[in-house]
């Protein structure tokens, strides 16, 4: 310990204190840019991707996000979230299934949800029925969880019909 | 805000799973056929006593 003490007090010497900082802006990328990874437990579908804004739906509310934003972690409910990139690529819009969002200070945003996939993948019809089943049983005379997890169930299809519109 | 799913007793983890399930159940054919193999999983378990094995049990599966 105290060698190395030693070695870097030496360093320091040799050249400008500043260049042993390292601060966040060190490691992000482009400063307008905020760095986005969307990850699931089985697939990552963004590592690390400047874009330029990013609106995910957080259980406090819709947000967006853009470059040195607040860091924060949000809590996620079932809905869409947008990504806006840069140039020809325009804005791509995934459906997620609930989980968090953490920003950290250096402009980066890590996105964790179960399910993630672009709202064309989404079938009306599928939803449709869905609804109408989960409407039932919510409405019905099951048991309390049953009730609760219709309840879950006409929440995220509520959610996901909106989001096709 | 208490959450209802909450007041009925779930877990969190549960109410992503039901989320993450309907979800799967909202794709068109293709995508859901390929998601709905990867949300399957059992699990059964089986008590050792005295060097032997108990009987078998499954726990009920979820996400099918």
């Amino acid at each position: 310990m105290n060698t190395l003490r030693a070695v870097s007090r030496l360093a320091i010497r040799a050249r400008p204190a500043r260049s042993f900082v390292r601060t966040y802006a060190d490691a992000a990328g482009p400063a307008d840019k905020i760095r986005l990874s969307l990850t699931l437990p089985h697939q990552t579908i963004y590592k690390a991707s400047d874009v330029v804004q990013v609106n995910i739906p957080a259980e406090s509310g819709d947000m967006g996000i853009l470059a040195n934003h607040v860091p924060s972690i949000e809590q996620l409910r079932p809905g869409l979230m947008e990504i806006i990139e840069e140039g020809a690529g325009g804005s791509k819009q995934f459906f997620l299934s609930g989980g968090f969002a953490v920003v950290q200070p250096d402009s980066q945003l890590s996105v964790n949800a179960v399910e993630a996939y672009p709202i064309e993948d989404f079938s009306a019809e599928a939803i449709r029925a869905q609804l109408a089943e989960a409407n039932k049983v919510a409405s019905g005379s099951g048991s309390e969880q049953d009730i609760a997890e219709a309840k879950i169930e006409i929440e995220v299809l509520e959610a996901l019909q909106a989001a096709m519109k | 805000m208490v959450a209802a799913w909450k007041t009925a007793g779930l877990t969190y983890n549960k109410y992503l799973a039901i989320a993450a399930r309907v979800v799967r159940r909202s794709l068109k054919d293709q995508p859901r056929l390929a998601a709905e193999r990867r949300g399957q999983m059992e699990l059964k378990f089986a008590k050792w006593e005295n060097g032997k094995q108990g009987d078998m049990k499954q726990l009920s599966t979820q996400g099918q």
